[in-house]
């Protein structure tokens, strides 16, 4: 472990995240890992500080978890994932004495709430409803594309689907036909209803502290659900100042003092900005570890540096670098799935391997997996890592992975 | 941690410039390397794939092994092996190390390399290890490489050349471990190897060539620790480098002649009988033997030739009465880049086949010979340009008909075009000349199939693709023909029930493949089919006690399943049964030709090929008849003879099953069968 700095705040990281333990551990903060019972040995073997804890429970029992960690000496609690995102702001409410940070939570973590909140924040959204069941689902459908002068037999403009509480593109569905929705399964209702924007779809990783950017990150969607690069090109950069003021309206909407958030946007081809929905909570793809790979400073210590009320000024311009102008050059992810229905073996595409993008795949054996039939976005079978100079070539790079084998 | 690196860093000084791509990967594995080396021990799992995922990558380019050696201390540091066996150097087994390095997985192979990198450091001494000492590192290596000599040196066979690049790599690996390393520990291993393989009197000597310059080497540098291996490695160095008293202190092929232009007649016949020994004594030829021989040529005073090829009375016969075109052939083929033309030479002239009147003739035209382009190109390709091609091409020819049956097939799946080069160089040379005519001057080789004409040069390409050139300049020149044909006859046969071989092997080879043919497994299901049948008919027609007394008179191709030492079938090879006889202790042994650059091949559940010592004549394998029936899936018997009346013991019919269904047949036995199998 680091030698930890008394003087600096006591981070509580809530949910099991192995890289951001990693991370923190490496860091001049004390810090505690609150999770599952289960992970309860392997902290005890590895000397890594923990409390047990079963975030599955309802929420009751947050001030309990609050009044423990206040006892450890916790300063703030950092939330790891979607599901901790409520409890996070449960237990901050109580650490900090700032009960509004409860349900500025809620916000975040009801999708349909987040988005009125952003509206009347003054933020442009697209067409959204709320679904109880596949009737409201059909309903929607209906409506949108009569919105937009279909007839009859002219094929739909989608619709996407996203369960309420979900992170990411887990649960999320794009719904083109009566067919799509009766495969929705009973457990992902409620959930929100949104039309479809044709566009540049993109997101942002902000770093936020006295109610102030400490540093923005866009990263570019080469594919939703596929690949991702960071930092974006030049084209998409283009607009960062729009996109910082998008950032600082939801700053405002959502009353954010501190801490990490994680929006998504639309830039359509009129040049309108769209806010699609805003997490607060690293992001999935590993898009810290490409911020990492591009800037060479860690995401989660830089959340460290958000959430501790204890970081100075000082600190945090020497934490963060200069957005673009620092990265030493693109980093990008590919999320690999089986595009075969019957596959034996791992092969890296011998074009890839040889490629000087291409740096290390994380890729599982299929010996450990089945190729399930992808309904929702669904998950993939690990990330193949590129880093390179030419942001272009970078994503063009990233699209034709897309039409390559990896598992044969 | 508990490693130190010394600020020398090895391997540096050994890498060479690294080519862009080797350089581009490495600046990839140090990014690699720095993740594994922040994460704190229980995250480094999952940083420990990419690194290897990198090293196996590097590990495919020149200079990757190299590369990796600079940074093997580093990685062990960073947790490369936290967590595996591996990190535990002092519990590894060497006898693992060399199979790791050709797994199924490129992980295990970057992840082995990146061991075996690491034992080189510390026995190098630029890095140290808690649990690991220079000696005891050293030690480790010395049997890694004494475990993997073939892989260091030798030759291919059947389930290496499976492997492909992974065995290119492995290679790659041993070979810059031994250069640092040293051999000197190796070399008692390697010397009783060498002679096992020059026992064999291979056409293609320039591995072991290379062997013996290794050995010289480490005589030359540490001779003194040597002790009773030094006999024996003294021995293939002189052979090689200083057979005479006159170049005993290997002194340069101008003062050698120098020498002798100086030397009395006793003396030159001494320098003769010199050369003569060791070349029959090893089978390799010496530059200054053949610098000897060019030399001797033009000495009046005394036939010093035939002494210095040591010919016998039938060579000597074949002098007296061919003398001219002897001499031709040894100013034309016996060169500085060629010396092994010489001891095949001697061999010819031994064998008597210039007394066949098509001989001397053919031999003419070969001398006359002029390749044309792209066969000009691709033995220009294979040999260098020391030489013309066209001398490469002749001594390839001398040494292919004085030793038949060192022809090899390489690296490369033509195990039947090179028997049937063999084969015809045994017994129909004089039509091996005309092929090589044929394909010198025309760039084709013409055949029939049945009343059909081929031609390969209208052919598509076969399994050789171009055809090799890791083999000898004969194979190099024919092997893309006859391969392109035999597949074309394959093809002709298409739609006939069972074994094409039936038919090919006749068309292909010549009127002495006997026109029966039995096959062992059912061509359609690939399960055996009236196996005992067929056991039973190999008896008949090649064991003398059961065929009466007949012996083979032309090599009769057959087809083997070839099985690795775990008795695990590998795939189907091509061998020719030459003779059947009694070896010395009264066991009956079949004879055979391999088509493999090293026939001494252990084929698991102790049936191991012998090469020596059990009656064997040079290039033959052998083995006791009953090992050599359960390894085998087809023959050709001749479908006149009916030899009813002859009982061939059950029993005996029944262990051979059993030895085949426990290895190559194993998957093999008919559902029907399985019951009532011990009947």
């Amino acid at each position: 472990m680091t030698e930890k700095n008394p003087d600096k705040g006591h981070v509580a990281l809530f949910g099991w995240s192995l890289n951001a333990i990693d991370a923190v551990d490496r860091f001049d903060r004390r810090y505690l890992v609150v999770a599952p019972p289960w992970a309860e040995e392997y902290c005890a073997q590895n000397d890594i500080p923990f409390m047990a804890w079963d975030f599955d429970r309802l929420n009751e029992r947050s001030y309990e978890l609050a009044q423990r960690l206040e006892e450890r000496g916790v300063d703030v609690a950092i939330p790891i994932f979607e599901e901790t995102v409520e409890w996070a702001g449960a237990v901050n409410a109580v650490l900090l004495k700032n009960p509004r940070l409860l349900g500025q939570s809620m916000l975040f973590r009801d999708k349909s709430l987040m988005k009125r909140r952003a509206q009347l924040g003054g933020i442009r959204v697209g067409v959204f409803e709320e679904a109880h069941d596949r009737g409201d689902v059909i309903r929607f459908l209906k409506r949108v594309n009569e919105t937009l002068l279909k007839l009859d037999g002219d094929p739909n403009d989608p619709i996407h689907f996203k369960a309420f509480d979900k992170s990411g593109t887990a649960g999320h569905r794009v719904i083109r036909t009566p067919e799509d929705v009766d495969n929705i399964p009973d457990e992902e209702f409620p959930a929100l209803l949104e039309s479809h924007l044709d566009g540049w779809e993109f997101a942002v990783e902000a770093w936020i502290k006295d109610r102030k950017i400490q540093f923005l990150n866009i990263s570019e969607y080469v594919t939703l659900g596929y690949s991702v690069f960071v930092p974006a090109t030049p084209e998409l950069e283009a607009h960062r100042e729009r996109i910082t003021k998008e950032i600082e309206k939801l700053i405002e909407a959502f009353d954010i003092e501190f801490g990490f958030i994680h929006p998504e946007y639309f830039l359509t081809s009129d040049n309108t900005l769209y806010f699609g929905e805003v997490a607060y909570r690293p992001p999935g793809f590993n898009a810290l570890e490409l911020i990492e790979r591009a800037y060479g400073f860690n995401g989660y210590q830089g959340l460290v540096v958000a959430f501790d009320p204890k970081t100075t000024k000082e600190e945090l311009d020497a934490f963060f670098p200069e957005a673009v102008t620092d990265a030493k050059g693109h980093a990008g992810c590919f999320g690999v799935y089986p595009r075969r229905r019957v596959v034996s073996r791992l092969e890296v595409p011998e074009e890839t391997a040889n490629h000087p993008y291409f740096e290390f795949h994380e890729l599982s054996d299929p010996r450990e997996q089945k190729v399930a039939k992808r309904s929702a976005f669904g998950t993939h079978w690990g990330l193949a890592y590129f880093f390179g100079d030419d942001p272009h070539k970078l994503r063009d790079l990233l699209k034709h992975q897309e039409e390559l084998d990896f598992y044969v | 941690m508990s490693v130190e690196e010394a600020p020398d860093r090895q391997g540096d000084s050994t890498a060479g410039a690294p080519d862009a791509q080797a350089m581009r990967l490495c600046g990839t594995l140090d990014v690699a390397i720095e993740r594994l080396e922040r994460a704190r021990p229980f995250a480094k799992t999952r940083y420990q794939r990419p690194v290897l995922d990198v090293a196996a990558r590097l590990l495919s380019v020149p200079g990757g092994f190299a590369a990796l050696c600079t940074r093997a201390m580093r990685m062990d540091r960073a947790g490369l092996f936290a967590g595996s066996d591996w990190d535990t150097p002092e519990a590894l087994l060497p006898q693992l190390s060399g199979g790791t390095l050709v797994s199924d997985d490129p992980i295990y192979r970057a992840l082995e390399a990146s061991s075996l990198a690491r034992f080189l450091a510390v026995a190098s001494g630029a890095g140290r290890h808690d649990n690991l000492h220079s000696e005891g590192a050293r030690h480790f290596l010395t049997q890694v490489l004494a475990l993997n000599l073939r892989d260091t040196f030798g030759t291919v066979d059947e389930a290496q050349r499976a492997l492909g690049d992974r065995l290119t790599v492995k290679r790659e690996i041993l070979r810059h471990i031994a250069e640092t390393v040293g051999l000197t520990d190796v070399l008692g291993v390697m010397v009783s190897e060498i002679w096992r393989l020059l026992e064999q009197r291979s056409v293609q000597v320039g591995v072991v060539k290379d062997m013996i310059a290794q050995i010289a080497l480490a005589l030359h540098e540490r001779g003194a620790e040597l002790g009773n291996t030094r006999l024996g490695a003294e021995r293939l160095v002189s052979a090689l480098f200083g057979p005479t008293a006159g170049s005993l202190d290997d002194p340069g092929i101008d003062a050698y002649l120098e020498r002798i232009a100086h030397t009395d007649e006793v003396g030159l016949s001494r320098e003769a009988m010199g050369f003569a020994r060791a070349m029959h004594d090893t089978g390799l030829v010496s530059d200054y033997h053949a610098a000897f021989l060019r030399w001797a040529l033009d000495y009046r005073d005394r036939p010093l030739v035939p002494e210095a090829l040591g010919l016998g009375t039938t060579g000597l016969d074949s002098w007296r009465h061919y003398r001219r075109v002897i001499e031709d052939l040894i100013r034309a083929a016996v060169t500085p880049a060629t010396p092994q033309a010489a001891y095949g030479l001697a061999m010819l002239l031994e064998r008597g086949v210039l007394h066949n009147a098509p001989m001397v003739p053919a031999l003419d035209r070969q001398l006359r010979l002029r390749l044309k382009g792209a066969t000009r190109d691709r033995i220009a390709l294979g040999f260098g340009e020391a030489a013309p091609p066209e001398t490469h091409l002749l001594a390839g020819v001398l040494q292919i008909l004085g030793q038949p049956l060192g022809v090899g097939q390489g690296a490369n799946p033509t195990c039947q075009s090179a028997r049937a080069i063999a084969m015809w160089a045994l017994i129909d040379p004089d039509y091996l000349l005309h092929l090589i005519g044929q394909a010198a001057e025309f760039e084709t080789v013409q055949m029939q199939f049945e009343g059909t004409e081929i031609n390969s040069t209208d052919l598509p390409v076969g399994l050789a693709g171009f055809g090799p050139i890791d083999a000898d300049p004969v194979s190099v020149l024919l092997v893309t023909h006859l391969d392109r044909i035999y597949a074309e006859m394959g093809r002709l046969c298409a739609g006939r029930e069972g074994d094409p071989h039936r038919w090919i092997n006749p068309q292909f080879h010549g009127w002495w493949v006997a026109r029966g043919c039995a096959v062992a497994v059912d061509v359609a299901t690939g399960k055996l089919k009236a196996y005992e049948d067929f056991l039973r008919r190999f008896f008949l027609t090649y064991h003398p006690e059961y065929n009466g007394g007949r012996p083979v008179s032309h090599p009769q191709p057959a087809g083997i399943a070839v099985t690795d030492a775990n008795a695990q079938f590998v795939g189907w090879h091509a061998i020719a049964i030459l003779r059947v006889a009694e070896d010395q202790t009264g066991r009956m042994r079949v004879y055979f030709y391999n088509p493999n650059n090293d026939s001494g091949q252990n084929w698991g559940d102790d049936v191991i090929v012998s090469t020596g010592g059990n009656g064997e004549r040079y290039g033959e394998g052998s083995l006791e008849f009953e090992d050599f029936l359960s390894r085998i899936y087809l023959f050709h018997e001749d479908p006149l003879r009916v030899d009813d009346e002859v009982e061939v013991p059950a029993e005996a019919l029944a262990d051979v099953r059993r030895r085949a269904v426990a290895s190559w047949a194993a998957e093999r036995v008919p559902d029907a069968d399985v019951a009532g199998s011990d009947a």
